[in-house]
């Protein structure tokens, strides 16, 4: 640990230094301008006017939540911005009288009229619509596609859609949620994490309030790690990925933890089958500090009805935040996630993981124009094991500090540029293995730890160029520093793996020395330079297409040879023997908004490739593995789709279809010519991919008090791999099998229904609640997780057994706020 | 660490809520390949001059029936030059009755069956013997099954590889390696809930190379009960240790291997 502190420290040093020069620059006003200018010179969009600053922070009134997202329109100009994800915005306004026009969904718009004459910051702060239905119509279009931004492949979840999902066992679940867009699947019913675009979970980097999450799910992919009342929204970029991002090569996934009502007290929880929730949120300092705690928990003994006996599994989990306005340009904010899995059946065997994390974060406004956020992150997960029948216990993890500093800076109306660095310091424990009594046979065993150092620059550009084309333009230089460890194994010409010809089979190679290196040191230096670009051609108000295209890359890999990953999988570095995925992803697209938005269309397409994909020789052992290298091979990944998502974004009926038609698969082929390589060295369908994918969801407002929401799913079957043959051997049926993945299971359907009900005495009272009733898999379709080939042991006969997990599942929810 | 492969969590509550039928799968058939069992055991204690060398071919995967590889040649020879034949005493049935075994000699396997000629390698593995069997009364996940272990001391100098097997009405085979208990006392676990006191049990340790052990594992990933739902691994062809040396491409399924075996009665109190 002081080792990390110490390289942390030293990293901080040098980063801070930078910092401060760049600074004093910045505040030398002779420089700052010769900084504008250079800026100004680069995109040759000089304006021979006087112009000033109008900044400032949109909040929402009831209770000073920042908002992101929210569109400030200067009409006379036909200009506009939108605040980021602090709710701060900047413009550059020439003098004179603006008429400004500020709009986000689900409130009500605001008009005001500005002289400005100076730099001048506005604060606003807007009403929700929702509280006051019956007046207002609801006519803000932030709902419907952003048709001039370069901003593309991205969906953007408001909380309170994901809250009126029927989802199964009446819990609100984000990732679940995310299943119903387009591009975005799961490897079936119980599994872990999410799929998009044909990528792996691995390859999805999940920020909660900017830090990374590890493992998402809570039970094995039956709910996820995010307790819904603490999101305030979330954001997940499937491609087209701005230069500030990096780290993984499949999708981002940001979401956001609310910063605690400011104004007044306020809680709400509900009641539901699985679990409960409480969260409770109020002002330290009235207007400036505020705090948010929430809580959430399953029951306990739920799952195992299975024996009398003292067995136990629930999750739980703990957000908190306080954030603490200092003045119009200093905020500081503190958040925290801790949250667990615990299974303990009868003493013997105990089982726990989760992540934490702790993020410390100062928002500052440094100039007019220029917003700064500075992040030190701390983040962990955790799994844990004890196995008290053959006397052992077992822990593994990950756990990474890293130090971020953000820049936006709104140039004039027209540019607006991203820049920043993220560090990142890892420490890797693949596991340790310790006895539980004094008599245990197992010996004290420590899997090697690996350290590495994860370092980006970046920088983009939001350029208008005129006013039907638009461009997002950025570059991100990536480094990744594997550091010494103890006994690095050290192979013949570097080659981990061995092909046996005899036996046509991939084999673990012999270790020729050993080299231990000090953790200060580098053992591996890889860099990357990461361009990414999204342009945008709007042929009117209504129309546009766009185009993106990125390279991203990923250094870390989990090592998991399932279908969906599982707990205790481990995360692996790259380093001498696996080198970093390389992502290259193009995309184009078609988006237009019908009947002034009340509906929209858009449609896209995507081809991706990816180098460097771990993939494993037959047989691998993961497991306590202390050379993963000789048991991997490298191979590649490609991708393709067609996505359509029609949505209808205003009135009573609102909902979405979405239409996903891809192909998601992978190869290792041999590294000579003599070598198989896996499956034959040809391309195979990946465990998670699906031919055809069909979300339909609706929402009828029948009245104030009842709301009736549902969900219908058709997907082709997953892909696995059938036998074609068997025999005996040494009293063992051996099933043959054929080509990988070169079947598939049944199609997947699903129609899901809800309904909420509203008590009328609600608006008379502080005291509001709601009521949730809900049936997963109406119609009880047994659809199969897997098809597995088996000897029955009664009969001797094979059988062919379909798993299959839900079956028609009601639900009832109680929710309550005051 | 076999162990904390058997004992992965998620099966146990994945079956909880899961629902399993057996189905109707229309499967493709494979031409049939020859299947070599070849186990030359020695029992600590005994001679082991009769040995058996079983054939078959593979079969379709819902057939009931096993098709025995009758009419071969074979014959396995030492590495200082003695020849042991195996003469087809039932088809696909191949007997020898004077087979020498001896402690880390080299044995070469040679099959020639419809004129193609398989060949294998492989060293007999010595094993130490199991000492003592430990009983609980309150084991396994419900806490009333009962545990038992079968006590031996692993030798400290190499990496040793386990076959156990543990026979009670039907057998139960497990594989170990010493990774994590080299050099000290340690025990193979079983636990069945149908055990009960007065049954009589018993227990087989063979010592096994390291390249059987791999392919055991995969063999035992693939042939088990509890495949199956999301965390399965890829099914695979498993290959063994038989050549084919005038076609490569018509490789034999199954393995060559020797191994010394030692085995224990127990008896439930």
């Amino acid at each position: 640990m002081l080792n990390i502190i110490e390289l942390f420290l030293k990293n901080l040093v040098v980063f801070v230094s930078i910092t401060v020069q760049i600074l004093y620059l910045l505040k030398k006003t002779r420089l700052k301008k010769l900084f504008s200018v250079i800026f100004l010179l680069f995109f040759s969009l000089v304006q021979a006017q006087e112009t000033f600053t109008l900044n400032g922070v949109i909040k929402d009134a009831s209770n000073n939540e920042t908002l992101y997202g929210v569109n400030i329109l200067v009409t006379n100009l036909n200009s506009g911005v939108v605040s980021n994800e602090y709710g701060f915005y900047s413009i550059k306004l020439p003098k004179g009288s603006h008429n400004i026009l500020i709009s986000y969904l689900g409130y009500k718009e605001q008009n005001f009229s500005i002289n400005i004459t100076e730099n001048s910051t506005y604060n606003f702060s807007l009403e929700e619509t929702s509280e006051t239905l019956e007046e207002v119509l609801v006519t803000s279009d932030s709902q419907a596609t952003n048709i001039r931004a370069p901003e593309m492949s991205v969906n953007r979840l408001d909380i309170s859609t994901i809250q009126k999902l029927p989802v199964v066992f009446g819990e609100v679940d984000v990732v679940k949620s995310l299943l119903l867009l387009p591009g975005v699947s799961n490897a079936g019913e119980g599994s872990s994490g999410f799929n998009v675009r044909g990528g792996a979970v691995d390859q999805n980097l999940i920020l909660l309030d900017e830090a990374t999450i590890y493992n998402s799910s809570h039970l094995f992919g039956l709910f996820s790690v995010f307790n819904p009342d603490a999101i305030k929204n979330l954001k997940l970029y499937k491609g087209g990925i701005p230069a500030k991002y990096g780290g993984r090569v499949s999708s981002v996934l940001d979401i956001f933890q609310k910063d605690g009502n400011s104004k007044e007290f306020k809680a709400n929880g509900g009641i539901g089958i699985i679990s409960s929730r409480l969260l409770a949120e109020g002002p330290i300092v009235k207007d400036k500090g505020s705090f948010l705690v929430g809580g959430r928990s399953s029951y306990a003994h739920l799952f195992l009805k299975l024996t009398d006996n003292e067995n136990t599994a629930y999750f739980y989990d703990l957000n908190t935040k306080l954030s603490y306005r200092l003045d119009n340009s200093n905020t500081i904010l503190f958040s925290g996630y801790f949250g667990r899995d615990v299974f303990n059946i009868n003493e013997s065997f105990k089982n726990t993981y989760g992540n934490a994390v702790l993020n410390l974060r100062w928002n500052h406004v440094l100039t007019d124009n220029i917003f700064t956020n500075l992040s030190v992150i701390y983040s962990d997960y955790y799994y844990g094991l004890t196995l008290d029948f053959v006397e052992f216990n077992w822990n593994s993890g990950i756990k990474n500090l890293n130090l971020k500093y953000d820049f936006s800076q709104y140039i004039n109306e027209n540019i607006s540029l991203d820049y920043g660095m993220q560090n990142t310091y890892y420490e890797f424990n693949p596991g340790e293995i310790e006895p539980s009594t004094p008599t245990s046979g197992i010996r004290d065993y420590e899997l090697t730890k690996k350290y590495a150092f994860e370092s980006a620059l970046y920088i983009s550009a939001e350029h208008h160029i005129s006013d039907n084309f638009t461009a997002e333009y950025g570059i991100r230089f990536s480094n990744f520093f594997r550091l010494g460890q103890e006994e690095l194994k050290l192979y013949n010409n570097d080659q981990a793996v061995v092909f046996n010809n005899d036996f046509k089979i991939y084999e673990k190679a012999e270790p020729i020395g050993f080299k231990t290196l000090e953790k200060s040191k580098v053992e591996k230096y890889f860099k990357a330079l990461e361009p990414r670009i999204a342009l945008a051609y709007s042929f009117n108000d209504n129309q546009s297409v766009k185009l993106s295209y990125n390279r991203m890359n990923q250094y870390l890999h989990l090592i998991t040879n399932t279908s969906s990953p599982t707990p205790l999988d481990i995360w692996a570095p790259s380093g001498k023997y696996i080198d970093p995925q390389v992502l290259d992803q193009i995309a184009v697209g078609y988006f237009e908004n019908i009947k002034n938005g009340e509906y929209s269309f858009e449609v896209e397409s995507f081809y991706k490739k990816i180098k460097n994909r771990v993939s494993y020789i037959d047989g691998a052992n993961l497991i306590a593995n202390n050379a993963i290298e000789q048991v991997i091979l490298p191979g590649k990944a490609r991708a393709y789709g067609l996505e359509v998502l029609f949505k209808k974004n205003t009135g009573n009926f609102t909902g979405w279809f979405a239409y996903t038609l891809s192909k998601s698969e992978q190869k290792t082929p041999g590294r000579t010519a003599l070598e198989t390589g896996i499956n034959n060295g040809t391309w195979y369908n990946t465990a998670y991919d699906k031919t055809h994918d069909i979300s339909i969801t609706a929402s009828y407002e029948l009245s104030d008090k009842w709301q009736l929401n549902s969900n219908f799913n058709y997907q082709t079957g997953l892909p696995t791999t059938y036998p074609n043959a068997q025999y005996t051997f040494e009293d063992l049926v051996i099933p043959v099998y054929s080509a990988r993945n070169s079947e598939r299971l049944p199609a997947y359907h699903r129609l899901d229904f809800s309904t909420t009900y509203t008590p009328s005495k609600n608006k008379t009272r502080n005291y509001k609640s709601s009521w949730n009733f809900g049936i997963y898999n109406v119609y009880g379709r047994k659809n199969a997780v897997s098809l597995s080939f088996r000897n029955n042991d009664d009969t001797g006969r094979n059988e062919a057994v379909r798993l299959s997990i839900f079956g028609i599942i009601p639900s009832v929810t109680y929710n309550f706020k005051f | 660490m076999k162990i904390i492969n058997y004992l992965l969590f998620f099966i146990l509550f994945v079956t909880l809520y899961s629902c399993e039928e057996v189905v109707e799968v229309d499967l493709q058939e494979s031409k049939p390949r020859l299947v070599v069992e070849a186990s030359i055991i020695w029992e600590k204690g005994n001679s082991g001059n009769t040995q058996i060398i079983t054939l078959t071919t593979t079969s379709s995967y819902f057939a009931s029936a096993i098709s025995p590889a009758k009419d071969a040649m074979v014959e396995v020879i030492s590495s200082t030059g003695d020849t042991f034949n195996f003469n087809e005493i039932e088809p696909g049935i191949y007997v020898n009755t004077n087979f020498l075994p001896e402690i880390n000699m080299e044995y070469r396997l040679t099959i020639r069956y419809k004129n193609e000629m398989y060949t294998a390698k492989e060293i007999m593995i010595p094993v130490v013997e199991l000492e003592n069997v430990e009983q609980t009364l309150n084991g396994g996940f419900s806490g009333n099954d009962i545990e038992l272990k079968a006590y031996f001391n692993d030798p400290a100098e190499i990496s040793n590889y386990y076959l156990f097997k543990f026979i009670f009405d039907d057998l139960s085979v497990q594989i170990y390696d010493d990774e994590f208990t080299n050099g000290n006392r340690t025990f193979a676990y079983f636990s069945n809930k149908d055990l009960t006191i007065g049954d009589e049990v018993r227990f087989e340790i063979q010592g096994i190379s390291e390249s059987f052990y791999e392919y055991l594992y995969i063999l035992s990933s693939q042939a088990g009960e509890n495949n199956g739902g999301p965390f399965q691994t890829q099914p695979t062809t498993v290959r063994g240790n038989i050549i084919n040396e005038t076609n490569e491409g018509n490789f034999a399924f199954g393995y060559f291997r020797l191994s010394q075996s030692n085995k224990l009665d127990y008896k439930i109190q």
